[in-house]
């Protein structure tokens, strides 16, 4: 499904992304883990097609596809979705009315006819049942005075809504309590399935006792310098990231 | 005096030698008329060496003699036809609505003004409501100056500042028709009153005057909209003056929606006995010069006022709003937010006046301008000012200029909406936060039609791509546009 080859990005002239390889197949879940600064978070930004984000070489192919040549809401239309590690408030704008127009959009670039209003509040009220939101947030401007764990549950929402066959998950867990984060995860794994793969982005391991993951990557200064299964989280955890300091880590499974 | 100053005096006393202006047996009247007369003859009109017109050149209304208009129904119904008016309609709004076309009233398109108590009543669903509609009096001016001057001699032209520039006098020295609003002691009319102004002829000069006399507890919604039949140039010098007794609320709405070639200074003053609350709002999204200045007097204690405006503003045009909130009693109460879109080559001048006067001790005022600006070539110059003589207030204020903030505009796009709508949802949600405060359901609708259809008009909004979004700033300074000082050092000041 997605297909990262060398691939090598800067951040105002900054090297952040050193050489990136990963395969991603239908049907699994990712996770890539990794100290503060190693390029998580950048190669999250990079797939979904952010400003600011340049990519100095490489490629990256979606189902065979040049994914990196695709304008954001091209790629978000095709079925990539980033689940924002901040997601951004938009006052003015209510959930609802940001909600019918993406997945209008989205219809709309498959060919599907759109989803009047009607139909569509059947879905979205389904959806939010799914990710245990009250329909209260709908209505709300889009993540205005929500909690941290209210936004990342709306980041949930929406992904449930547009089904994407790849998503994102940019440092979902960061600011939830364990609760908000049991019930992020919840949501999460509802939404695996045989023919979509995720790529999960975090620090700590703690989410992946949700979320568990087929492959385990760590990211060390813009590459990935080991992989493994599930329990390399759990080495993690143990060891902390303190090898990462040195310049070579224990081992090297990549 | 110049020339242009020349002319419009020349327009006034032409009227009067014709004996065109109403109410001539008014000796009062008459007496105001001169008063004004002689103000204009030594103020003239306004230039930018003035600091109240600093930013607003009145050189589209000196380079063309705009004129008055003959009173002639036959040539005013071959221009204005009621297919216009039928479109000039507000779906699903029920209101007493009076028309004038080029300032004079058009009685064959306004409700039966004699008859507008009785429908008032008649819309009560309960019959001890049935007082509802009573004790409201709407009508033309001219009609009320000729027949019962005597009813608005204590307030006409009370409200008004006589001290205003020259478009104030020569409004009072020249006006020649306009809608009196007048509720009796507790009147509360079910429908809005609705004033619809339409420019209809080429290079007609319009001076309508209003005057609003809200009693003790009484209460009123008022819609004054001024519109265009065609797109030429025309020029439209408007007071509103409304007062409002104990206890009385008036919402009250300016909607200026002219072509793109009408010009518009536009004074509404009003002043608030105790108790009483003024809740007014301007949307501005039409007009080539638009001129705005707004005063409400807190002369009672306990009053309160809004002052919500919203100016989208594109192309050529040029929206200057000024506005003066003068709390001159203790315990009051004002709260002005102001919003801008500018585009291409739009230029704004929001002047935001507070005044606390001695003794207006407990005064809790804000006053808030935000702007955004779509393209390099748009301009806003801000400035606030606060005057306090009262040493127990709380005085707020607060200026940004920005443009569409790049996180927002990614997070739109990462849900798959395209760039232009992306920009064209955060644009209208920052100005639909104003729409938001009308409560009336029709005009609200109405103006978010408006407002969704102004920018989704391609050049309204799209033109903009260009303009530096990469600056991503939703501050002040954010880049592209010129920003005048006075927004710079208009970060929240608090004085308390």
């Amino acid at each position: 499904m997605l297909e990262i080859k060398n691939l090598n990005a800067s951040v105002e002239d900054k090297a952040i992304l050193n050489g990136i390889d990963l395969a991603i197949q239908a049907g699994e879940v990712h996770a890539i883990m990794g100290p503060n600064g190693s390029g998580k978070s950048t190669l999250a930004n990079v797939l979904a097609g952010r400003d600011g984000y340049e990519v100095t070489g490489g490629s990256v192919a979606y189902n065979g596809r040049d994914l990196l040549d695709m304008a954001p809401e091209i790629r978000a239309r095709e079925g990539v979705f980033l689940a924002f590690q901040y997601p951004v408030e938009i006052p003015g704008v209510t959930n609802l009315y940001l909600l019918k127009a993406s997945i209008n959009a989205i219809r709309k670039h498959r060919g599907e006819a759109e989803l009047n209003a009607v139909a569509f509040l059947k879905l979205i009220k389904e959806k939010a049942a799914l990710v245990k939101m009250s329909e209260e947030f709908l209505y709300r401007s889009v993540n205005e005075g929500f909690s941290g764990g209210e936004k990342k549950r709306n980041e949930i929402l929406q992904m449930a809504l547009l089904e994407p066959a790849f998503s994102v998950l940019d440092e979902t867990d960061s600011g939830l309590d364990i609760d908000a984060l049991r019930s992020v995860a919840e949501g999460v794994n509802q939404l695996r399935a045989a023919d979509r793969a995720m790529l999960v982005v975090t620090h700590y391991q703690r989410l992946l006792e949700y979320i568990v993951p087929d492959f385990v990557h760590v990211m060390h200064a813009g590459k990935i310098v080991r992989s493994g299964d599930r329990s390399l989280a759990l080495e993690l955890e143990r060891e902390g990231y303190g090898w990462a300091d040195e310049n070579e880590p224990p081992e090297t499974a990549s | 005096m110049n020339a242009a100053a020349a002319h419009y005096l020349e327009q006034c006393r032409a009227l009067e030698a014709a004996g065109a202006l109403p109410g001539r047996d008014a000796g009062w009247l008459q007496a105001q008329r001169d008063a004004a007369l002689q103000r204009f003859e030594t103020v003239g009109l306004p230039s930018q060496r003035d600091e109240d017109w600093k930013y607003t050149s009145i050189r589209p209304l000196t380079v063309k003699p705009f004129r008055n208009t003959v009173a002639n129904g036959d040539a005013r119904a071959a221009q204005v036809t009621p297919a216009h008016i039928e479109a000039a309609r507000i779906d699903g709004l029920q209101s007493h609505r009076l028309v004038f076309i080029d300032g004079l009233f058009a009685e064959e398109f306004s409700d039966a003004v004699d008859a507008i108590a009785t429908v008032d009543s008649a819309d009560s669903a309960k019959p001890s409501d049935s007082d509802g509609g009573a004790g409201i009096t709407v009508a033309p001016l001219a009609g009320l100056l000729d027949k019962t001057p005597e009813r608005i001699e204590h307030t006409l032209g009370t409200v008004a500042p006589r001290c205003s520039h020259g478009f104030t006098a020569l409004n009072h020295a020249g006006a020649r028709d306009g809608a009196v609003v007048l509720l009796e002691p507790g009147a509360r009319p079910h429908r809005p009153v609705e004033l619809l102004f339409i420019n209809a002829a080429v290079d007609a000069f319009a001076q309508p005057r209003n005057l609003v006399v809200a009693g003790a507890n009484s209460a009123v919604h008022l819609i004054e909209r001024h519109i265009s039949v065609g797109a030429h140039a025309a020029f439209t010098n408007s007071v509103t003056e409304i007062a409002l007794g104990d206890g009385a609320q008036v919402d009250y709405h300016l909607i200026q929606a002219s072509s793109a070639a009408a010009h518009h200074v536009c004074g509404v003053w009003a002043r608030l006995a105790r108790a009483s609350r003024f809740s007014c709002r301007t949307v501005t999204v039409g007009g080539r010069l638009v001129r705005n200045d707004l005063g409400a007097e807190l002369a009672g204690e306990n009053a309160h006022c809004d002052l919500f405006g919203l100016y989208a503003a594109g192309g050529a045009q040029h929206v200057d709003n000024h506005t003066t909130v003068t709390h001159a009693a203790a315990h009051c109460g004002s709260c002005e937010i102001y919003k801008g879109v500018l585009d291409q080559r739009a230029r704004a001048v929001f002047h935001g006046r507070i005044v606390v006067a001695e003794g207006a001790q407990k005064t809790d005022a804000t006053q808030t301008n935000n702007n955004l600006l779509l393209s390099r070539g748009a301009e806003i110059d801000t400035k606030p000012q606060l005057e306090i003589y009262a040493d127990d207030v709380k005085c707020a204020h607060g200026a940004t200029v920005g443009q569409l903030d790049a996180d927002a505009l990614f997070y739109l796009r990462a849900r798959g909406l395209g760039e232009a709508q992306a920009r064209r949802m955060l644009t209208f949600a920052f100005a639909n936060d104003i729409l938001g405060r009308i409560e009336n359901e029709e005009l609200r609708a109405a103006l978010s039609d408006t407002l969704t259809a102004r920018l989704a008009g391609g050049d309204a909004v799209d033109g903009g791509i260009d303009a530096g979004i990469d600056g991503g700033g939703k501050n002040v300074d954010g880049g592209g546009g010129k920003i005048d000082a006075g927004a710079r050092a208009a970060s929240n000041r608090e004085s308390s």
